[in-house]
C-alpha cells in the first residue's frame, strides 16, 4: 500500500466538560490514498469537526484524552512534538479549510498578506515571491488578483470562502481537510467551489478529506465515503458502493432519507436521536434506532473488512469479512 | 469571475483612505469643539449658581470696602453720611470694574468666550506658589505634579496588566491565573484606602519613606538629589494606586484576551502553524488594538484630573488638591479654569484617539468616512 497517504488507527479525542467526558472522536480508523477524496459524512455533533481538529492538532483547551496512531506518508505524526508538528506538517503538508469561513480571516490584515503568510513563515519566501504565488492561487480558485490588497470585510461571503480555500492551497499541501466548506453558501457558489476542488484534484493530484452533512454535494467529489455516528465510523467504502448499496443499516437509512428527483416514494426520516457523547451506550451505538437490531448488538462491533477496502462496523456482516 | 467592485477603487487606495480620514476628522473636530463648549458653559452656570454667586460677591465687596474705609485713619473724621456715600461710590466702581452690573447671561457668554481662548482670568482668593494670581499660572504650576504621579502609576498598571494578561490568557486555569482571579476583589477598595495603611506602615511604624509631600523640605539644591527625593516621595502613592487596580486590571484584560483568542481567525492562525509570537502579535493584539487604545486613552483622561482624595491623603500638590482647595474657598475662576483645562485636554485626547482608530482599523478608515 505504497500510495497510502494518511493512515489513521483508533484515533481518540475526548473533551473534559462540565457534564463529564465527551467522547467526540472515539476510536476512528480509516485511510486516504494519494489523489483520493474521502468524504466524511455525519449528522451534527457526531464528531466530524473534532476529527479534523485532531488530525491537524488544533486542539481546544479542555482536552481529556488525545491518542491513537496517525501515519502520514510513512511519518508517525503522533511521535512528533508540537513544535515539530507545527513546522513540518501544519500547512506544509496538511492544510485545513475551517467551518465558519466567514470569520476565518483576520479582519485587520489584507487578505493577500494572510494567504501569503504560510509561504513566508514555513518556506521563508520573500514578499514578492509569495504574493506572486498568492495571485496565481487566487486565479485558480476564481478570485481576481486585485482582491489581494482588500480587507476581509470588503469581500462577499462567497469570495471570503474562496480566499480561505486559496489559503489552504497556496502551499500545495498533499492533503487538504475541508470542514463544511460550502454549508453557509448559496447553491451556485457551492457548485462553483466544488468544481474548483474537482479541478485541483485532477490537476495537482491533491488528496482531500471533505467533511460535510450534505450527501448531495459530497457525491460530486467523493471517491470514498466514511460515515460517522456518535464519534465512531460505522462504514467506510467506495463512493459508488456507498451511494448505491450502503452496507450499514445507518447508511441505508441515511440514503433513504435523501430526497431524490425521480423517486416515487417520499424520503423517510430516522426515528430517535443520536446518543449522548458523554455516556454512550455499550455495544453498537446505533442499536437503539436500528430496525435490524438483534442480540449481538449489545457487544461492541469490530470493523469488518469487506472487498474493495470496505469496512463496516455491524454484526450483520460478521460472516462476510475477509482478512 | 467578475469582481463586484470596480478595480479603480483599489488603485488609489491610500488616496481614498486619506480623503476619507480628513473628512472624518473634520467632522469629529467640530463635534468635539461643540461638546467642550457646552461642557464649559454648564460649568460656568453651575459654578456661578446661575448668577446667585454675584449677590454673594457684591456683599463681599461691600463688606471689604466698608471695612477698609472704616479702618483708614484718613476717613476717621469724616461724617458718617459722607462716609457711607464714599463707600457706595467705591462699591459701585468695583462692581462696574468686575462687570457685576450686567445681567448674568451676558457675562456668562463673555466668560465662555474668554474660556475658549484659554483666558482664565484671575483667582479670587488663591495664588500660585510663586505668588501669581492668574488662574492659568496656578493650574499650570500644579499640572506637572499630577501628571508625574498619575502618569507613572497608570502607565505601570496598564503595561504590567496587559502583558500579564497576555501571559495568563495562554495559561488559562493555571495556578497564577486562579490567584489573579482570587485577588481581583482587592480592587474594591480605592487607592487612598491602601495609601493610609502604607503611610501607617512605611512612614510611621517603620519610617523608611516620607508620609507625604512631593519633595523634602527644604528642597535639595542639586538636580540629582531633587529628583531622587521626588522619587522617594512617589513610592507610596504609586504603590497604593498600583495595588488598588492591578489585579482587576489583569483580570479584565485576561478575560478580554481569552475571548478574543477563541475567534475563528485565531484558531485558523494556529492551524496554519504560525509561531506563537506571530499569533499573539498579529491575530490577538492587532485586531483588538482599538479597544486597548481606548482604554489606554480613558486612563490618560482620568490622569489629567488627578484624584482629589489620594492627593489630599499624600499631601501631593496636584490638580486634585487644587480643585479641593478651590471648592473650599469658593474660588469660582479656579474651579472653572480647572474644568476648562480638563475639557480641552480631554478633547485633544479623544481627537488623537480618533486618528489612531482610523490608522489601526481599516473598518473605521474605509467605512467611517463614506
Amino acid at each position: 500500500m505504497s500510495d497510502t497517504l494518511l493512515q489513521v488507527n483508533d484515533l481518540r479525542l475526548h473533551y473534559q466538560t462540565r457534564n463529564g467526558v465527551a467522547r467526540a472522536v472515539d476510536g476512528v480508523s480509516f485511510d486516504i490514498r494519494r489523489n483520493e477524496a474521502l468524504v466524511v459524512l455525519g449528522e451534527s455533533g457526531c464528531g466530524k469537526s473534532s476529527l479534523a481538529k485532531a488530525l491537524l492538532r488544533v486542539l481546544p483547551r479542555n482536552i481529556n484524552h488525545f491518542g491513537g496512531q496517525v501515519h502520514f506518508a510513512g511519518l508517525d505524526l503522533m511521535a512528533l512534538n508540537d513544535e515539530q508538528f507545527r513546522k513540518q506538517i501544519q500547512w506544509n503538508r496538511i492544510s485545513l479549510v475551517m467551518q465558519a469561513a466567514m470569520n476565518a480571516l483576520n479582519p485587520v490584515v489584507r487578505v493577500g498578506e494572510q494567504v501569503a503568510e504560510p509561504l513566508r513563515v514555513h518556506r521563508g519566501w520573500n514578499k514578492k515571491q509569495a504574493m506572486e504565488k498568492v495571485a496565481e492561487t487566487f486565479n485558480k480558485v476564481g478570485v481576481a488578483s486585485d482582491f489581494l490588497s482588500r480587507y476581509p470585510f470588503e469581500l462577499s461571503g462567497g469570495m471570503r470562502q474562496r480566499v480561505v480555500l486559496a489559503m489552504a492551497l497556496v502551499t500545495e499541501p498533499e492533503l487538504v481537510i475541508l470542514d463544511e466548506p460550502t454549508s453557509a453558501l448559496d447553491v451556485l457558489t457551492q457548485a462553483s467551489i466544488m468544481n474548483v476542488l474537482k479541478r485541483i484534484k485532477q490537476e495537482d493530484g491533491t488528496s482531500f478529506m471533505l467533511i460535510t452533512h450534505d450527501v448531495a454535494t459530497s457525491s460530486e467529489l467523493a471517491d470514498r465515503v466514511a460515515l460517522m455516528y456518535a464519534g465512531q465510523m460505522v462504514e467506510v467504502s467506495d463512493a459508488r458502493d456507498f451511494f448505491h448499496a450502503p452496507a450499514h443499516p445507518y447508511s441505508k437509512l441515511l440514503m433513504d432519507s435523501v430526497p431524490r428527483l425521480h423517486q416515487p416514494e417520499p424520503p423517510v426520516h430516522i426515528p430517535g436521536e443520536p446518543p449522548n457523547l458523554h455516556n454512550p451506550p455499550a455495544g453498537c451505538r446505533f442499536a437503539e434506532r436500528c430496525p435490524s437490531r438483534f442480540d449481538r448488538c449489545g457487544q461492541d462491533p469490530k470493523p469488518i473488512t469487506l472487498k474493495d477496502r470496505r469496512k463496516v462496523s455491524c454484526w450483520l456482516h460478521a460472516g462476510e469479512g475477509q482478512s | 469571475m467578475t469582481s463586484p467592485l470596480p478595480p479603480s477603487a483599489n488603485r488609489f487606495g491610500w488616496l481614498r483612505d486619506l480623503r476619507r480620514i480628513a473628512f472624518f476628522m473634520s467632522k469629529r473636530l467640530l463635534a468635539l469643539f461643540v461638546t467642550v463648549m457646552i461642557g464649559v458653559y454648564l460649568t460656568i452656570v453651575i459654578a456661578n449658581m446661575g448668577g446667585q454667586v454675584d449677590e454673594l460677591r457684591e456683599l463681599q465687596i461691600r463688606s471689604t470696602i466698608s471695612e477698609q474705609v472704616r479702618a483708614d485713619p484718613a476717613f476717621m473724621q469724616m461724617p458718617s453720611e459722607e462716609r457711607s456715600e464714599l463707600i457706595e461710590t467705591q462699591v459701585l466702581m468695583e462692581v462696574q470694574r468686575r462687570n457685576l452690573d450686567q445681567p448674568f447671561f451676558v457675562r456668562s457668554i463673555d466668560y465662555l468666550r474668554q474660556a475658549a481662548q484659554l483666558d482664565l482670568g484671575r483667582a479670587e482668593e488663591m495664588h500660585s506658589d510663586t505668588g501669581a494670581r492668574e488662574v492659568y499660572d496656578i493650574i499650570v504650576e500644579r499640572l506637572p505634579a499630577t501628571l508625574l504621579l498619575f502618569g507613572t502609576a497608570n502607565l505601570l498598571v496598564f503595561f504590567v496588566s496587559v502583558y500579564a494578561a497576555l501571559y495568563l490568557s495562554r495559561r488559562y486555569g493555571s495556578r497564577a491565573d486562579r490567584a489573579v482571579i482570587a485577588l481581583a476583589p482587592s480592587s474594591a477598595a480605592p487607592a487612598w484606602f491602601y495609601g493610609i495603611f502604607l503611610i501607617l506602615f512605611f512612614a510611621f511604624l517603620a519610617p523608611v519613606l516620607p508620609p507625604g509631600g512631593m519633595v523634602d523640605i527644604p528642597p535639595p539644591d542639586s538636580r540629582w538629589e531633587y529628583g531622587l527625593s521626588v522619587m522617594r516621595h512617589m513610592v507610596l502613592p504609586v504603590t497604593a494606586m498600583f495595588f488598588s487596580s492591578i489585579f482587576i486590571s489583569i483580570y479584565s484584560w485576561r478575560t478580554f484576551f481569552l475571548i478574543h483568542s477563541s475567534e475563528d481567525y485565531v484558531e485558523m492562525a494556529r492551524a496554519k502553524g504560525l509561531p506563537a509570537s506571530l499569533i499573539q502579535g498579529r491575530y490577538i493584539l492587532r485586531p483588538t488594538l482599538s479597544p486597548i487604545i481606548t482604554s489606554f486613552a480613558l486612563m490618560l483622561i482620568g490622569l489629567w484630573s488627578g484624584s482629589i482624595i489620594l492627593e489630599q491623603v499624600f499631601n501631593w500638590p496636584g490638580l486634585g488638591s487644587l480643585l479641593f482647595q478651590a471648592i473650599g474657598y469658593r474660588d469660582t475662576p479656579v474651579i472653572i479654569g480647572s474644568v476648562v483645562v480638563f475639557a480641552y485636554l480631554l478633547a485633544v485626547t479623544v481627537f488623537m484617539l480618533d486618528i489612531l482608530y482610523a490608522i489601526l482599523d481599516p473598518r473605521v478608515r474605509i467605512e467611517g468616512g463614506s
